[in-house]
């Protein structure tokens, strides 16, 4: 008992969890500074989103330390359910959900708004490393390959329909990366990327709805719509330059506390870092981003057990891509998708799963020898 | 160490080797994971610097260009006062409905639209017509004006839903108010919006599209001293338009006022009886001028306009007024030339005498008309008229009765088969005294669109026409008629020069300029623009005649109790022969009081009359009031 104990506290990754505080306490400082302009008074201070946040992460790091004490690999044995309750959530979401921004995302749930989707990616995770875990030695079948892509295809397009596009590319990311980890064969990778380059097109004209498409265009062009759908886009943009290299100092950002900045504490709030703490605020995210990730990956790359490497991995991958798509929707080098900044965004849903899935990354860490169940 | 390793490899199983190369590719997966990681941070490090770094000042610029909004503000335009201190306008607020077609969202407009339409009473399209193309333009922050002049109450409920119309605002401008309307609108003129054809040019002085500008009258000539110089603010805006505070201020200096030389009093009772004197006539003027400064006491043409109107003036009212035949926006004192008849004489006496032609004792006879025959064709005989046969005249006798073959006589000379029996002074020697006197150029009165009218001469004869200059042409010259065109404004300071001794007055409607809390700052000094050649003495001997003409003459019309008037009057035929020789003709009077010590000068002009019947007592009633006023 006191040799787990003694493990537990050495193995723990205290670099992964410091990072991943300060990530955290740089978002409520641009919380606060994003959201001076619509809570100017103190009247309610429960519902200050600084507050709120506060809440979350601090709901976020029990749920983290509990989780990292469980040997993750009990997590196998829970995945037809996860999956279950995962496309439940998304199929209530569509039929039920609330309509923010011209998307249905959110369900009421005691009171505050849940995203199923935030949840859904670390449940696919989850799900995808079981089950190629599970057939280890027939990786290289393409019953195998189709039947893993077709596990993330089911939340993919639910979250799509919803829509939420962003959130569907970063289920896809994590299914490829998982899936070329455990071992899947480069043809078949390749194969399906040049099919889907293919059909891509055809897709966009067919599936995509007017607002995803409208969303594509601005983003090819911001300045055509101006004061319309490309009013985001060009302000973010506006904000982020003009913060130039030092910024114009924080809660001093012209763009974000005169409300040119829509969405300033959620999907754009790397544009108030932008805006305010210039490009060595922006330096200094992306380190902490850096060394969050590096810690992932060594946890990864250090597991001996093939469960525990693969999800790692896809936490990793869910974390990265969704960093990436964030910054890349800020600064103009993805269309406009509307997914949080991970760890930095307001949001109780997205902050919680983030901190769930570090709870995950450290029972893999802590977890090396035998089950102990 | 080495050996026990190499040793141990060689004896590797084919399983082992599997797991090996397993472990192999597995380290490169990771290898590769990881370089993705620093590969899109560098992708984004090195957007952020382009953006951040490179292009960072142009961001900053459009940054500061979304938050910052300049709104220039304008000065309070200088107040205008007659030269008893009475105001003459004032500067009154007027409210706008303008759009911010930035801040009007386009979505909510089938919803705004109507709430508009319901509280100014402009129609929901053309609204939306007005702010849609500007959305997309340029500058979609500067207001777009849907409805001027609101009355207090319109503009109090635009401004109570202000709140909830997003980016509708009421503009406060304020605007001339000429608190006696037409009385001396031909004098002020008006401040109207900058015309399209203005902007290019004005654009360089400062000025805005949306500006206003003295237009015509003293609030054109004088728009440099009323305007002030226009303020900046720097208004620091949030995303909806609201302002938050303003970040840099300069306050506007107000416009410098202005004392006019016009006598309001007297101004008030020269329209009252020249609406009285007119008649049958499209158009009268009557100018009094102070012969010692050349002030404008009164300066009246009639039919005048409101220049009020102008503040929010419609298409249709202004072509109303455009196209008026009797041209109510024309000053016709000093903007339409007219043939000054015999009031012309002043300039043939005074320029005879200076000649030696003439003096106080010549005498001619008229016998009602002199005959010229045709140079070439002895059988065309031409025949000057007098209007009377008034047998032998002295030159007072012949001012008195304003006798045309006398004048014929000093301009022309008098020929008898070819014997000269009088030396007229010629056409050339009059030409030189009309000019010197002031006419065939503008008198260089501070006031817009002055004519220079014509004085005729062989050289410009055979310019404009062709043709050769004729004894006949130097009659007419003599007695104002025939090609001769002057303002009333021009004959009115010829009498002025003679009144004072020789001195031509430039005529000036503004002599002061206060400062904005009314101080003067500025007295505009008495401008002679030349002196006449003619002597004093033979000046004198023609205001002799003048005062004849009114004490027993043709302009006896004139003469008032208690002060000696001395005047000339004229009928100037005019437009095509209505049979028997008969035309129709503008009547004109020009003289000065008192006689023995001029003051003032007056001229009335009669777009249809006879000098003695309808000009002579309307100059008569003007001089009287002047002079028995107040007692």
């Amino acid at each position: 008992m006191r040799t787990e104990k003694v493990s537990y506290i050495r193995s723990f990754d205290y670099v992964m969890l410091l990072s991943a505080l300060a990530l955290v306490a740089f978002g409520i400082v641009l919380i606060y500074s994003g959201s001076l302009a619509n809570y100017a008074s103190p009247t309610d201070v429960i519902e200050h989103p600084v507050a709120r946040q506060v809440a979350f992460a601090v709901i976020g790091l029990i749920a983290m330390f509990t989780i990292s004490r469980i040997d993750y690999r009990l997590l196998g044995y829970t995945t037809i359910f996860l999956y279950a309750g995962a496309l439940a959530a998304l199929t209530f979401v569509l039929v039920a959900g609330q309509a923010i921004y011209g998307s249905r995302r959110w369900i009421e749930l005691a009171g505050t708004q849940v995203q199923p989707s935030e949840l859904t990616k670390l449940i696919l995770v989850i799900v995808l490393a079981k089950y190629l875990t599970d057939r280890q030695e027939r990786i290289g079948q393409l019953t195998v390959f189709v039947t893993s892509l077709a596990i993330a295809l089911v939340p993919m397009i639910l979250v799509f329909a919803e829509p939420d596009l962003g959130s569907a590319v970063i289920l896809l990311a994590i299914w490829l990366a998982v899936v070329i980890m455990a071992g899947a064969r480069s043809a078949h990778v390749l194969g399906l990327i040049a099919s889907a380059a293919i059909v891509a097109p055809f897709a966009l004209i067919a599936v995509v709805s007017d607002y995803q498409r409208e969303r594509i265009a601005t983003f090819l062009d911001p300045g055509k719509d101006p004061l319309g759908s490309g009013f985001n886009t060009l302000q973010a943009e506006i904000s982020i330059g003009s913060g130039r290299l030092f910024g114009k100092g924080l809660t001093h950002g012209t763009q974000t506390q005169l409300d040119y900045l829509r969405t300033q504490t959620t999907d754009y709030v790397f544009s108030v870092l932008g805006e305010e703490l210039g490009f060595v605020g922006v330096v200094i995210l992306f380190a902490l981003f850096v060394v969050l990730l590096m810690r992932g990956l060594q946890t990864a790359s250090s597991s001996r057990d093939p469960f525990g490497r693969l999800l790692a991995t896809g936490i990793c991958a869910y974390i990265l891509f969704q960093v990436f798509i964030n910054i890349g929707v800020n600064i103009r080098l993805v269309p406009v998708t509307g997914i949080p900044l991970p760890f930095i965004s307001q949001g109780g849903s997205s902050l919680v799963t983030l901190f769930i899935a570090l709870g995950i990354l450290q029972s893999v860490s802590t977890h090396r020898g035998p089950p102990e169940w | 160490m080495d050996v026990f390793g190499r040793k141990e490899r060689r004896w590797r199983s084919p399983k082992e080797k599997e797991e090996r190369s397993d472990t192999q590719t597995l380290r490169d997966k990771f290898f590769y994971f990881r370089l993705l990681v620093f590969v899109l941070f560098g992708i984004l490090t090195l957007q952020l610097m382009r953006m951040q770094v490179f292009q960072g000042e142009a961001y900053e610029e459009r940054a500061q260009n979304n938050h910052l909004r300049y709104s220039p503000t304008m000065p309070s335009r200088g107040l205008i006062f007659d030269r008893n201190g009475a105001p003459l306008v004032e500067n009154v607020p007027q409210f706008s409905a303008g759009i911010i077609p930035a801040d009007f969202p386009k979505d909510r407009e089938a919803e705004l639209l109507p709430q508009l339409e319901a509280l100014l009473h402009v129609p929901a399209a053309e609204i939306a017509a007005k702010v849609d193309p500007k959305r997309d333009s340029k500058d979609p922050f500067t207001p777009v004006v849907i409805k001027e002049g609101l009355t207090p109450e319109e503009a109090f409920s635009v401004r109570a839903l202000e709140n909830r119309l997003h980016g509708v605002e009421i503009i406060v401008d304020p605007v001339r108010r000429y608190t006696l309307g037409s009385l001396v609108s031909l004098i002020l003129g008006y401040v109207g919006q900058v015309t399209d054809a203005q902007y290019p040019e004005l654009k360089s002085k400062g000025y805005e599209m949306n500006d206003r500008i003295g237009q015509m009258g003293v609030e054109a000539v004088y728009e440099s001293v009323l305007r002030g110089q226009p303020g900046r603010k720097d208004v620091e805006v949030d995303a909806a338009g609201r302002e938050i505070q303003t970040v840099h201020e300069v306050l506007a200096k107000p416009g410098s006022g202005l004392v006019l030389s016009i006598d309001l009093d007297l101004q008030r009772k020269v329209t009252e009886f020249l609406q009285q004197g007119m008649g049958s006539s499209k158009n009268g003027c009557a100018i009094v001028m102070d012969v010692r400064s050349g002030d404008i006491l009164a300066m009246v043409s009639l039919p005048t306009y409101d220049d009020n109107v102008f503040t929010n003036l419609t298409d249709e009212q202004y072509r109303a007024l455009n196209d008026d035949p009797a041209k109510p926006m024309v000053n016709h004192c000093i903007s339409d030339t007219y043939p000054p008849g015999s009031t012309f004489k002043q300039i043939t006496g005074t320029g005879a005498l200076q000649e030696g032609v003439a003096n106080a004792g010549t005498t001619i006879t008229s016998y009602g008309s002199i005959s010229v025959k045709n140079e070439y064709d002895p059988n065309i005989v031409y025949i000057f008229r007098d209007w009377a046969a008034l047998g032998t005249l002295n030159f007072y006798q012949g001012v008195a009765q304003s006798s045309d073959v006398y004048f014929y006589y000093l301009a022309g000379g008098y020929y008898q088969d070819g014997v000269e029996l009088f030396r007229g002074m010629g056409a050339n020697a009059l030409a030189r005294y009309s000019r010197e006197y002031g006419l065939d150029a503008p008198t260089g009165i501070d006031l817009p669109g002055e004519a220079a009218g014509v004085i005729p001469d062989p050289d410009w004869k055979e310019q404009e026409l062709g043709e050769t200059w004729t004894i006949g042409d130097t009659y007419n010259f003599a007695i104002g008629q025939g090609f001769v065109a002057t303002t009333p404004l021009q004959m009115v300071g010829v009498t002025t020069a003679i009144a004072n001794g020789g001195d031509v007055m430039v005529p000036r409607v503004v002599n002061k300029v206060l400062d904005a809390t009314g101080e003067e700052i500025l007295r505009i000094d008495p401008k002679i623009a030349r002196h006449l050649s003619v002597s004093d003495e033979n000046l004198a001997t023609f205001r002799e005649g003048m005062r004849q003409a009114v004490s027993w003459g043709t302009a006896n019309s004139a003469s008032i109790p208690g002060v000696s008037v001395a005047g000339k009057t004229g009928t100037a035929e005019f437009g095509p022969d209505l049979g028997g020789g008969t035309y129709e003709s503008h009547a004109w009077f020009t003289g000065f009081a008192p006689a023995e010590d001029p003051e003032v000068a007056v001229v009335v002009f009669l777009e249809q009359g006879n000098g003695a019947k309808n000009a002579a007592p309307l100059g008569g009633r003007i001089l009287n009031y002047l002079f028995h006023r107040g007692g």
